[in-house]
């Protein structure tokens, strides 16, 4: 190993050497300082790998030949060769960011370049807290001499501000650590720890001074408007040093300091920490500009990983890995959105959609998006998972909301930020700059993020690994994205055939699991299929579609609570990128997003109330949770944002209808159905019995109700075909919900066949009605009309999807209709019944609507021409009508088995289901699906003979060919009655329907939106208030201590 | 009658030239003046490590013929908050050097040192 103490050789040595090379030209200049870069990193990754999986010593450099406290010593252990190597990491890439800077800099800015980064491996090696006091003012002279980079009035002010804020900063830290040398007598931090505490009055003011000084070098909330106004005007290159570099190691500074503050710092760490994440980031949902955004972000989630330091009693031997995880999810996707910031070169986060143009560049950026939220697999994933779950064992309640909350907001302006960039309008005279300087540390640090997913899953504590195999397929999708549409398809949907027949083994006996896991993968085949329909390459489309599928199936697979809710989030990313696809889209895969982060959190919130710190983490942990009555109402709310329960439906309509064709079926008829798989295995959990009459799930069987009647009235007023249906689904998984609350054997297979039908028909409805808006280009069903003759394939199958739809025998949806009164009747919730009972009449309504609107009735001149669907759409239509056929007809292929799952798993045994043959049986009656397929099959065979015997001699009519009310129409539009066709209902029921739902969230966020937009007022600009907010800041800090 | 030691005083001034310092640099409205107020503020601070190194009665840290090598430890004050407070001052000369820079960059660019005419940045 090399002596540490040649990093501080070198880079000062090449400091001094490079003023030389002043004359004699910058090119070689520029090549000697990237070495000098290349050799600290070279050094400090060699200890990194030296300490790594080994209980090595510490290695300490003692100066002057004598040691502490009569020196100041060095010391290289693992924590420190973990930063610096992620300190000259960044110096080494961000070097590259600016070389091109450097040359019209010249050779002086390299000079305070390597300098910086001297400093900043000082800082974290020292044990000195002078040295320590002087390399920070060294970094800092450096820093604010780079920020002259940039010309112009912005960043010099800025810079200035900074300047002065600093020097008052360090002053205060000066002061404190004079007193410290004072009462203590070394300014040996080892020494001062083994030997001090803070009984001495003198010595704590002292402690005080120091730790709220470097709290303050760490942009404490609401004290650091003049960092923010640094990050938004310097060079996106040199705000990447500040926002992870200097970041870095100033929190190591805190590290090493808050022992001398005892466990009363720990908290005030903790509280000054949360405070920052919560109240930088939820101003940062009121601001524009990108780089001052990446400043609030910076803010926030330093703040956070302050906290952690604090919480280090709680977290224990957790405190590394999840200071890790967090960490180095900030400190590479912070750099390397900075870094994206300068090739974007757009101020306005409106406009990064020009990243469109490289697509490579729109990755990583989502990339670094998705992993400082904390989605999987990114390291910070696992970071929150653990620091929640910890931080529950404690009973750390509140700190858990705070930190929940504080993501909350900055998914509210980063998903606001990736949406504008992957479908806000672009300005096509422009272009990233994607000079090879600057994609190269942006794709290395995308990399080196990858790299530390990995090492965060294989490092990951216990037993909780996940399989990363669909992960690497998706990866394997993006390398190939180039190659032509149908390779890509038949290879997705092969995947999905090959993962369902290798899951097949491990599930069979579940009968629950597999009708879940048969949805996701038969039901992904199938809509993967009407992809070849499409032109091009469909770029990005696969891994994303994959990926929502591999979260899914993740779903059925996990045995534990945290596979679980990986598979979730996966789910989550993979289906807000296909949602966005849809040409108007944008808002709508926002308000998805938001609803769907929104849930997930409170699903951790709720799965971390349940385990509590216990090293168990299996889904059986479910049924025991340590704050049952807090733990199952989060888990269901976060359930009901995906099922779109009524006041938590507002973003489902825009989402499915505004998808692509093929993409509605997807996330309507099966995506929903992970929320109804959610609910299936929280109720199972809360098993049956006593606990089935928990008044939770009475709320939630109301909620069901209503939803139901909501959803449904609402799908009657759409004029929009897909609305139609998607404000159908909303009102389907309300009978859902409502069905499996009953917690009662009959109730859970009413719940079932629901969902089955549901996923049967709602995909196939959205197939037949995707492939007609494809031809017709338009979702209005009142332009359509008469295309029965255009499209008989798809007329018969949205026939057969309304008659399962609605309940009419012989199809599927009666033996749901069936099974659900005797349900109700058997659990005697009969007001709610009535009301599911009315909101399936209202179905009728608007499956009328839509038959009759598109295919029936005059036929309009613009569509004479139209063609039937592609035939890719037609294909799966027909596999599926088959499906409903035999699920109809043989319904207890599926539901006996289920039935039997239910009683013999004790969960539900008593007044069970009997079936003899094809015949169920209940207390109150029996009825066979195939019987009734018989004579309903016989009916139809008849009439339809009689029907054309007697048409035989009928006249044809052309179309017009008619006289109406007296007059003899010419144009199809005036008897095709069809625009507002219910307005009488809407008239005497169009208040049910008021927009309440909306209205309250659109009231949230303007709130929310209004609050920060006055809050942040506060950074007004002029550098001597920042000066008088940190005063104040110490002020209030020291009288609530004291 | 025992007068206050002068490390008091050294002490209690460095505190009084501290705040001056720190309210000049909130109240002064010329980027000049503040610059002046950081260092008011700067050499408060080595005033009052110096004052923390003093003990009484006791001579400079220096040994030659006054003060022998054996004798020091009883004889001279603390001279580390001395070398503490020299390193501070080139370091505060760094900073103010630096301050000063920005100041010229700063009037070169709007003509003016008012420290108020530089708020193009907020929020």
């Amino acid at each position: 190993m090399v002596n540490p103490v040649f990093i501080i050789v070198v880079l000062l040595g090449a400091g001094f050497l490079l003023g030389l090379f002043r004359k004699t030209g910058i090119s070689l200049a520029r090549v000697a300082g990237l070495l000098a870069l290349a050799f600290p990193l070279y050094v400090s990754v060699g200890w990194m790998l030296h300490f790594i999986g080994q209980t090595a010593q510490p290695y300490v450099v003692y100066t002057a030949g004598t040691v502490p406290p009569f020196s100041i010593n060095l010391r290289m252990g693992p924590d420190e060769a973990f930063l610096t190597a992620a300190i000259n990491m960044l110096g080494f890439f961000g070097f590259i960011y600016l070389f091109r800077l450097f040359k019209s800099q010249g050779v002086s800015t390299i000079i305070l370049y390597l300098v910086l980064f001297m400093g900043l491996n000082v800082i974290v090696m020292t044990r000195d807290i002078f040295n320590l006091f002087v390399f920070l003012e060294i970094a800092s002279i450096a820093l604010i001499g780079l920020v002259l980079v940039n010309k112009g009035i912005d960043a010099l002010s800025a810079g200035f501000k900074y300047l002065i804020a600093v020097s008052v900063i360090s002053s205060i830290l000066l002061v404190g650590i004079g007193f410290i040398y004072y009462y203590s007598g070394t300014l040996n931090i080892d020494g001062f720890i083994e030997n001090n505490s803070l009984v001495m009055k003198g010595l704590s003011t002292a402690v005080f001074l120091v730790l709220v000084a470097v709290v303050l070098e760490l942009k404490a909330f609401p004290a650091n408007g003049w960092a923010l106004d640094v990050y938004q005007s310097a060079h996106p290159g040199i705000s990447a040093l500040i926002s992870a570099g200097t970041a870095t190691a100033s929190l190591f500074v805190l590290y090493k300091l808050l022992p001398f503050g005892g466990h009363l710092w720990l908290q005030v760490a903790a509280v000054i920490g949360l405070v920052t994440f919560v109240g930088s980031n939820m101003l940062g949902i009121a601001q524009k500009n990108a780089n001052r955004l990446l400043g609030y972000s910076s803010v926030g989630q330093i703040g956070l990983l302050v906290a952690v330091i604090g919480f280090s009693d709680d977290l224990g031997s957790h405190l590394r890995m999840i200071f890790f995880g967090l960490f180095i999810s900030h400190f590479l996707s912070k750099a390397g959105l900075f870094w994206l910031s300068g090739m974007a070169g757009e101020e306005e986060i409106s406009k990064w959609s020009v990243l469109r143009k490289k697509p490579a560049l729109l990755l990583i950026f989502g990339m670094f998006v998705f992993s400082l939220i904390g989605f999987p697999p990114f390291p910070s994933f696992y970071g929150k998972w653990q620091l929640v779950m910890d931080l529950s064992g404690n009973g750390q309640i509140l700190w858990i909301a705070l930190i929940l909350l504080g993501t909350m907001f900055e998914g509210v302006y980063l998903f606001r930020w990736l949406g504008f960039a992957i479908k806000h309008e672009v300005d096509e005279s422009k272009a990233p700059d994607t000079a090879a300087e600057k994609m190269i540390p942006a794709g290395a640090f995308a990399l080196l993020l990858l790299g530390a997913s990995w090492v965060s899953n294989a490092y990951f504590p216990g037993a909780m690994k996940t399989s990363f195999l669909p992960l690497y397929f998706i990866l394997f999708l993006f390398l190939i994205d180039f190659l032509p549409l149908v390779i890509k398809n038949t290879l997705s949907i092969l995947s999905l055939g090959y993962y369902g027949w290798r899951l097949y083994p491990s599930i069979q006996d579940d009968t629950l699991r597999l009708v879940f896991a048969g949805i996701f993968l038969i039901g992904g085949m199938l809509t993967l299929f009407a992809g070849y329909s499409e032109k091009g390459k469909r770029p990005g489309f696969y891994p994303f579609a994959l990926m929502m599928y591999a979260g899914l199936i993740g779903l059925v697979e996990a045995d534990n609570l945290f596979g679980f809710f990986f598979a979730w989030e996966l789910m989550t990313m993979g289906s807000y990128i296909l949602i966005i696809r849809g040409k108007k889209s944008l808002v709508h895969a926002y308000n998805y997003m938001l609803f769907s982060l929104g849930g997930a959190l409170l699903i951790l919130f709720g799965i971390a109330l349940t385990v509590a710190g216990q090293p168990d983490i299996s889904l059986s942990m479910l049924a025991s949770p340590a704050y049952p009555g807090w733990a199952y109402a989060l888990l269901a709310v976060g359930f009901l944002t995906k099922t779109a329960a009524l006041g938590l439906h507002i973003w489902l309509p825009g989402a499915h209808a505004e998808a692509e064709s093929d993409v509605s079926p997807m996330v309507s008829g099966i995506l929903l159905k992970a929320g109804a798989f959610g609910l299936v295995i929280l109720f199972l959990a809360m098993g049956g019995g006593e606990a089935g009459r928990h008044p939770l799930l009475y709320a939630l069987g109301w909620l069901g109700a209503l939803t139901a009647l909501g959803g449904n009235l609402m799908a009657v007023f759409q004029e929009d075909a897909k609305r139609l249906l998607a404000y159908s689904s909303v009102g389907n998984l309300g009978y859902i919900l409502f069905a499996f609350s009953f917690m009662t054997h009959i109730g859970w297979l009413t719940g079932l066949t629901y969902s089955i039908n549901h996923f049967l028909f709602k995909t196939l409805l959205f197939l037949a009605i995707g492939g007609v808006v494809m031809r017709v280009k338009t979702h209005n069903m009142y332009e359509m009309g008469g295309l029965i003759k255009r499209m008989p394939w798809s007329f018969i199958a949205v026939l057969v999807g309304i008659i399962t739809l609605a309940g009419i025998p012989p199809l599927s949806g009666f033996a749901g209709k069936w099974l659900f009164y005797n349900a109700v009747i058997a659990k005697g919730w009969f007001l709610q019944g009535a009301l599911v009972f009315f909101a399936g009449t209202i179905a009728f309504l608007y499956c009328f609507k839509l038959i009759y609107s598109v295919f029936l009735g005059q036929e309009k001149d613009r569509f004479r021409k139209v063609k039937e669907a592609p035939v890719w759409y037609i294909i799966p239509q027909f596999i599926l009508i088959v499906g409903i056929m035999i699920f109809s007809a043989r319904p207890e292929i599926v539901l006996k088995p289920i039935g039997a799952l239910l009683s013999q798993a004790a969960f539900f045994p008593s007044e069970p289901l009997a079936w003899e043959n094809v015949t169920a049986y209940t207390n109150l009656g029996y009825w066979s699906g195939f019987n009734i397929m018989l004579v309903i099959g016989a009916m139809f065979v008849v009439l339809l003979g009689w029907l054309l015997l007697m048409s035989r001699k009928a006249q044809k009519v052309k179309q017009f060919n008619i006289v109406y009310a007296g007059e003899a129409p010419f144009t199809p539009e005036t008897t095709h009655f069809s625009h507002n066709m219910f307005a009488p209902y809407n008239k005497a029921l169009g208040f049910l329907i008021h927009p309440v739902a909306t209205q309250f969230w659109l009231g949230v966020n303007n709130t929310f939106h209004a609050l920060a937009e006055s809050a942040r007022k506060i950074y007004s600009g002029n550098g001597q208030s920042y000066i008088i907010h940190i005063v104040a800041y110490i002020v209030v800090v020291y009288l609530i201590l004291s | 009658m025992n007068l206050p030691g002068i490390e008091y005083l050294s002490l209690g001034l460095g505190i009084v030239l501290f705040l001056a310092g720190l309210w000049g640099i909130i109240h002064q409205k010329n980027i000049i003046k503040i610059i002046i107020s950081f260092s008011v503020l700067d050499t408060s601070i080595h005033l009052i490590l110096v004052s923390i190194g003093y003990m009484r009665n006791r001579t400079a840290p220096i040994i030659d013929s006054a003060v022998s090598k054996t004798d020091a430890a009883s004889q001279v004050v603390d001279p580390l908050p001395q070398a503490l407070v020299l390193t501070a001052i080139v370091i505060g000369v760094g900073i103010t050097a630096l301050m000063l820079t920005y100041a010229l960059k700063l009037f070169n660019e709007k003509g003016t040192l008012e420290i108020d005419k530089f708020k193009s940045l907020k929020w």
